[in-house]
């Protein structure tokens, strides 16, 4: 069962000001160097990238390796100056895209 | 895996239905346990069988040594073993030997040891080594010591090396030419490997944030929806436990408690599985992935309450001794029992490596816990499993009486600890 | 959850030790080297300074798992100037790169925290990109805790 991502944010902000956005994802992170029960390798399967815009605009975007750890957690900054959509995307090896939005209002 | 003998009756049903509808109206109009009793597959085990760990663990045979269900260890020896000429070690095999953590995590996991492992975090559960070159032991004392300490010291932590077969004759001589060598303060690059000098680790993460914790999933979205999923017949939890967050609020913080039925004392993940078995069909093993959520998930309605179990009933006092026993008894290859990591007057805020040793109050009240090492949620009895495995003894199924026992007897040290369910930590 | 031995589980810190005590060349362990090259296939070669970064990294992490790893730089972040990419390098880990960042004028602070794996006692390196064309960097040793129990 898919487990939906997670994110922290305000709901309401006043223009201009700076937030923190939390985001997690559910993701093993399979480095490449475990092996299974079996002894086999387990090959590498991460999430290598992540992206958020807002209101379709790049805001932040970052390239993960395999040394970031489990259920990959990503936290960073937005200065917030109009209502508006965040829409975050994180991308598998596999090429399959987990995508999740939040509004936020300005006031 | 678990057989009730013959499928229950939709009378049978029916009426146990009631009896728990009945239950939960008598526990939400008074603060009491309900008179009636929860439903219980009684027979069968409510664990995987045959019991096996993990089959990528390095199999290791230490069936010869106690456990917590059988006394087999070799004797220890009356009297020193006397050592008539001096022994020829090779000292620098030696600081290689105690170093080693293949062979039973190394002494420096206890002794610091100058310049042994390179003076990388060594442990302080025994004392200081690092000048014992100067203390003025022969030969005949170092290698008893390091052989089999109880014939100098009965209480004595020290695993016998010797008596267990993890050292031979010749390494301990080595080890006791190493030891000669040692008549310098251990050269710590910095004051984080000196365990003297390191700073006890405070966990602080906000273990019921789930942007920090993943086993918060489990009690978030996995629980809340098995709770709702019908069993083969027909009703689901939620059947008769409409309200868990309001019905279930102090039912974990009692556990584990004596269960006459059953003759043992019952925790939490196997009152899951004999109960969801003998209501709603399901078979969830103690262990699984459904039963480790649920299990969480009802320990974490408890949170804030503090841990109340019943040591005072007769079988309740019985299994406490029992408990209490095996908390000191000393199994494994290693000859540890619980208190010696675990007791104020041994292990307990001391370290062994890197790694801090807790007294037995303060263990229990975050379990079961997200592991950050282990990349899974651990409860209590998978706690007890492993920390066998650690000090080379054999581990019982997760449903063991024994265990019970140990789990009753480590609730009632955690009376009043308040429960924060899950926890996280390495 | 699939069951996960405990000897998988520590498979970066288990694999290392194995090859090392094996006497064999390790490839699953970078070199400061490699971590050096990754820098300059970043920097280009262009000079890197100290910066006014703040690194905060546990002195010591009780596992190599899962440390948390936060990083604050005081520079604007104007459309003129604001610090555009950040690398992050673990010099012992098996691959050098951890991750690397993108942050533009609207990210309003240069700012971001994450976790990360640690393969062992290591220096973590930040090295960060200006939209100006300069480059800063600071960097923090982590030990990361040896266990106690055989395993």
């Amino acid at each position: 069962m898919a487990k939906a991502p997670r994110i922290k944010i305000p709901n309401e902000v006043r223009k201009g000001e700076i937030i923190q956005i939390k985001t997690l994802v559910a993701h093993e992170m399979e480095n490449g160097l475990r092996r299974d029960q079996g002894g086999t390798l387990v090959p590498r399967k991460i999430i290598n990238h992540f992206a958020c815009t807002f209101n379709g605009k790049p805001v932040f975007a970052c390239e993960l390796e395999p040394a970031v750890a489990a259920n990959p957690y990503l936290a960073f900054s937005v200065r917030v100056e109009e209502s508006g959509i965040f829409r975050f995307s994180w991308i598998d090896d596999d090429g399959t895209t987990i995508e999740a939005e939040e509004t936020i209002a300005v006031s | 895996m678990i057989s009730t003998g013959r499928r229950p009756t939709v009378i049978g049903l029916a009426v146990a239905m009631a009896a728990s509808l009945a239950a939960i109206w008598v526990a939400m109009g008074t603060a009491e346990p309900a008179a009636q009793l929860p439903p219980l597959t009684i027979d069968g085990p409510a664990a995987a069988r045959p019991w096996v760990r993990y089959s990528g663990w390095p199999t290791r045979d230490t069936s010869r040594f106690s456990s917590l269900s059988k006394l087999v260890s070799p004797p220890r020896p009356d009297t020193p073993r006397k050592i008539a000429t001096p022994l020829a070690g090779d000292p620098a095999a030696g600081q290689k030997l105690v170093a080693d953590r293949s062979r039973g995590g190394s002494c420096i996991a206890c002794h610091v040891m100058g310049p042994a492992g390179s003076a990388d975090l060594p442990g302080n559960v025994g004392p200081d080594l690092s000048e014992i070159g100067l203390a003025g032991r022969d030969d005949e004392w170092l290698f008893n010591y390091v052989n089999d300490a109880r014939v100098y010291n009965p209480e004595t932590v020290m695993p016998p090396w010797g008596t267990h077969g993890l050292l031979n004759e010749a390494e301990i001589g080595d080890i006791v030419a190493f030891l000669k060598t040692l008549t310098k303060p251990a050269p710590f690059k910095s004051k984080l490997d000196d365990p003297s000098q390191r700073p006890v680790p405070v966990e602080q993460r906000d273990n019921l944030d789930a942007m920090i914790n993943p086993a918060m999933w489990a009690v978030e979205e996995r629980a809340p929806a098995l709770w709702k999923i019908s069993g083969p017949n027909g009703s689901a939890c939620v059947s008769c436990h409409a309200k868990p967050e309001q019905t279930l609020k102090t039912w974990a913080a009692a556990m584990p408690k004596w269960e006459a039925r059953l003759g043992k004392v019952l925790g939490v993940e196997e009152f899951v599985t004999r109960h969801a078995k003998a209501t709603i069909g399901q078979d969830w093993l103690m262990q699984s992935e459904e039963n480790t959520a649920l299990s969480t998930y009802l320990r974490y309605l408890a949170n804030g309450r503090p841990i109340a179990v019943d040591v005072e009933s007769a079988a309740a006092k019985l299994a406490y001794e029992r408990g209490k026993e095996l908390s000191n008894r000393k199994i494994g290859a290693l000859n540890f029992s619980c208190a010696d990591c675990h007791s104020a007057d041994k292990g307990a805020q001391k370290w062994i490596r890197g790694q801090w040793l807790g007294e037995l109050r303060g263990q229990l009240d975050h379990f079961p816990t997200w592991r950050t090492s282990q990349q899974s949620i651990w409860d209590i009895r998978k706690r007890f499993q492993w920390c066998q495995v650690a000090i080379w003894a054999d581990d019982l199924p997760p449903d063991a009486s024994e265990y019970g026992d140990l789990d009753l007897y480590l609730a009632a040290q955690n009376a009043g600890q308040k429960m924060s369910v899950p926890g996280i930590r390495h | 959850m699939r069951p996960v031995s405990r000897r998988d589980a520590l498979a970066l810190p288990a694999q290392f030790t194995a090859l090392a005590l094996a006497g064999a060349p390790d490839p699953a362990h970078s070199t400061p080297a490699e971590a050096a090259a990754e820098i300059e296939k970043f920097t280009g070669g262009a000079a890197v300074e100290p910066g006014k970064i703040t690194i905060d990294l546990p002195e010591i992490a009780e596992n190599g798992n899962s440390v948390p790893l936060a990083i604050d730089i005081d520079h604007p972040m104007t459309a003129e100037s604001h610090v555009s990419d950040l690398l992050l390098i673990a010099e012992a880990n098996p691959w050098p790169r951890i991750a690397r960042f993108q942050l533009t004028p609207m990210s309003g602070r240069a700012a971001v925290a994450t976790r990360i794996r640690l393969a062992g006692t290591q220096t973590v390196r930040v090295v960060a990109k200006t939209s100006d064309g300069r480059f800063l960097t600071a960097q923090k040793q982590v030990k990361v805790t040896i266990g106690g129990c055989g395993g």
